[in-house]
């Protein structure tokens, strides 16, 4: 049986952006209507189970009891739900990995993510080489992409059914391993080294105190601190490298940037140096104590007695091509027909 | 050696801060643990709700305020009292109901007030806090003092129309307000996942005009880093935020309560999530702070609750003649 896995973060977009940038509120019952358009498209193109996240946050909520009013009305294309418990719910990142493994222990073919930079990262853990799909619904989303999920359901069905198989349709995403003492983190899209002193509130907005940014990928369009090297080395997601920048704080710098850093905030930024970043290349940090963020989240306190290292690597998750699953489909014809009289077609819809 | 060690100070966390921040965590703590063996002697009359567990929500704010800047508080106020300033001998001493006390013996734990200190006063009104913040605020904005107004509520009183209007009222009136909802997870023995409707208090905020964030109450550089940009957009005309603490209470919502309702959430808080020990461990990891400095400040506030304690229950009680007094204010 075709099945594939959703997992919603309930609090992806809630932290202090909200206050000291723009940062918009992603609203839980615009989750629950993601899930709920996921699950006809996909039910629509052949997914017949579906692996759903549980929240305490109203989220899955929402989608049971949308789930039980279709009760009266039966739809052969609407998918099984079946909600994965996690005992207990922590609330934290962890329980996004619990339920990547759950899901994948219960045969989920793909994962669809709802969630920020820090649900992925959290996932990529767990992941393997089940294709992941995430949609945008965090703060910065450098990493997840904004697609429709009408349309998304569509590419996650196409790719969980073998319709399109899995080297047109995915991606290997870059990933850049930080390790700090015994303590080894991922991040997406980017490292960034500051001497700010604690995790606190974890989003990093102060650019008078970053000294290093080590990015996977930078694309000019992006938000988030991976702006700042894209402004001076665009980097491809699928390039074979990646870009370190040393950032000058408050000295004075030969160059600067103006990167847009996080919802609402544009700033100036003093660049030292710019460098490419090779696969397996481990980059020793000269900042003597401070914190380190993964993806926009100051995520690890070190030291003096403490040294940071990144490297780049190629075997990241294996992330769904939306586009490129959707043009194979087009290609081959495999959401159309050919045929002189129209034939009905049931219109599928979420009720 | 400070050049090498990560930056507190440009967050206005220096060494002093630091120390000053322990201190009052761990008066906070020590005076809750001691008012909850005192309570089961039964000497002290009344009600109490203690606020163990919660320290760093109060501390990390109120080091943000100073003498033009107005706090409202809850039941679970002696916190907030002690973060505010309010001397904790008084305070020890109105628990007891003795003329010494902060309200003379005639108000209890319920009503410990300050307004030389800008405390509004502990409040056993639920949602009775952020429209009287609205009253300091509006105050403080039309004399120009730059002060700030911070309301403390629970998530019981998230549900109640005062503070539902106060949200409103604030946005409406650019109010230099910091709305602080401080989600213990129970109102009584309600759980909050039950009764707030949007599950995060702070996603009520969009719906008010007003920025909504949410903060991990058991770090205190956490609520402090939050804090000071809230009050800081206040000070400086932005106009309120709302900021909800998410944590626990390691007593129940009064001593007497059987707690039948909870999990074992507070043994596991208490291990490896307490807002003393996280502030210990990583404030003498990263080189600021020795743990010797702590231990000291640690004896010395056992010093100060058992003074206050004695002193309390060697101060008189109010007199048949002290009926009458304070029934008036006299303008």
């Amino acid at each position: 049986m075709t099945t594939v896995g959703i997992i919603a973060n309930p609090m992806s977009g809630r932290d202090i952006r909200r206050l000291v940038a723009r940062a918009s509120v992603f609203p839980n019952a615009e989750k629950t209507s993601m899930i709920l358009r996921l699950a006809a498209a996909a039910g629509a193109l052949g997914v017949q189970r579906l692996l759903l996240s549980t929240d305490t946050f109203g989220i899955a909520a929402g989608v049971l009891r949308a789930d039980r009013h279709r009760v009266g009305r039966q739809d052969p294309c609407w998918p099984r739900l079946e909600f994965c418990d996690l005992e207990p719910p922590t609330s934290t990142a962890a329980d996004t990995r619990a339920l990547v493994r759950q899901m994948r222990a219960h045969g989920a073919g793909l994962i669809v993510l709802l969630g920020g930079d820090g649900t992925v990262r959290a996932a990529a853990a767990e992941l393997g080489d089940t294709p992941v799909l995430p949609l945008s619904t965090g703060t910065n989303n450098a990493f997840p992409q904004m697609w429709e999920a009408t349309v998304a359901g569509v590419a996650a069905a196409l790719v969980a059914t073998g319709a399109v198989d899995a080297g047109v349709a995915t991606r290997r995403a870059k990933v850049l391993h930080v390790q700090c003492g015994h303590r080894e983190e991922l991040a997406l899209v980017d490292v960034c080294v500051s001497t700010v002193g604690y995790v606190g509130a974890r989003a990093l907005w102060q650019t008078a105190a970053l000294r290093e940014l080590y990015c996977a990928f930078a694309e000019p369009h992006a938000i988030g601190l991976s702006s700042i090297a894209a402004q001076l080395r665009p980097t491809a997601r699928d390039s074979l490298r990646g870009v370190a920048v040393r950032l000058a704080g408050d000295d004075p710098a030969p160059r600067s940037v103006l990167a847009p850093i996080a919802p609402g905030t544009l700033a100036h930024v003093g660049v030292l140096d710019v460098s490419d970043m090779a696969f397996h290349e481990r980059w020793v940090s000269q900042v003597p104590a401070g914190t380190v963020a993964v993806d926009g989240e100051r995520e690890i306190e070190f030291g003096r007695h403490e040294q940071v290292s990144v490297t780049l690597s190629d075997r990241g998750p294996l992330v769904v091509d939306v586009p490129a699953v959707l043009r194979a489909a087009a290609e081959r014809r495999l959401l159309a027909t050919e045929s002189a009289l129209p034939t009905p077609v049931p219109r599928v819809a979420m009720r | 050696m400070s050049q090498t060690l990560p930056s507190y100070a440009g967050s206005g966390l220096d060494d002093k801060s630091l120390l000053e921040a322990y201190r009052i965590m761990r008066t906070i703590r020590e005076f809750e643990e001691r008012v909850h063996r005192e309570f089961a002697t039964g000497e002290i009359p009344g009600f109490v709700h203690l606020y163990a567990g919660e320290e760093a929500s109060a501390v990390g704010v109120c080091m943000h305020l100073d003498g033009r800047d107005a706090i409202a508080s809850t039941h679970r106020g002696h916190g907030h009292c002690i973060a505010k300033g309010v001397d904790v001998k008084a305070m020890m001493a109105e628990i007891y109901g003795r003329q010494t006390g902060s309200c003379h013996g005639k108000g209890g734990s319920m009503h410990i007030a300050d307004l030389s200190k800008g405390m509004l006063g502990a409040n056993g009104i639920v949602g009775g806090g952020p429209p009287l913040i609205c009253g300091t605020a509006l105050a403080a904005k039309l004399q120009g003092t730059g002060g700030v107004g911070v309301a403390f509520f629970g998530d019981g009183a998230s549900n109640q129309g005062t503070t539902l209007e106060a949200l409103n009222l604030a946005t409406v009136w650019n109010l230099p307000a910091v709305f602080v909802a401080e989600n213990n997870g129970y109102a009584e023995a309600t759980s909050s996942t039950w009764s707030v409707a949007s599950d995060n208090i702070a996603d009520r905020a969009a719906g008010f005009g007003m920025p909504g964030v949410i903060i991990d109450g058991f770090d205190f550089f956490a609520v402090y880093e939050a804090a000071g940009e809230a009050i800081q957009r206040a000070r400086e005309g932005g106009g309120p935020t709302l900021i909800e603490v998410k944590f626990t209470r390691y007593f129940g919502h009064f001593e007497g309560d059987q707690q039948t309702y909870r999990g074992d959430e507070v043994a596991r808080a208490r291990e490896t999530l307490d807002c003393l020990l996280q502030f210990r461990r990583r404030a003498v990891d990263a080189g600021h702070l020795g743990t010797g400095q702590l231990d000291d400040i640690d004896a010395e506030v056992g010093t100060l609750i058992d003074a206050a304690v004695a002193e309390a229950r060697a101060a008189p009680k109010p007199t048949d003649a002290d009926l009458t007094t304070d029934v008036y204010v006299s303008y």
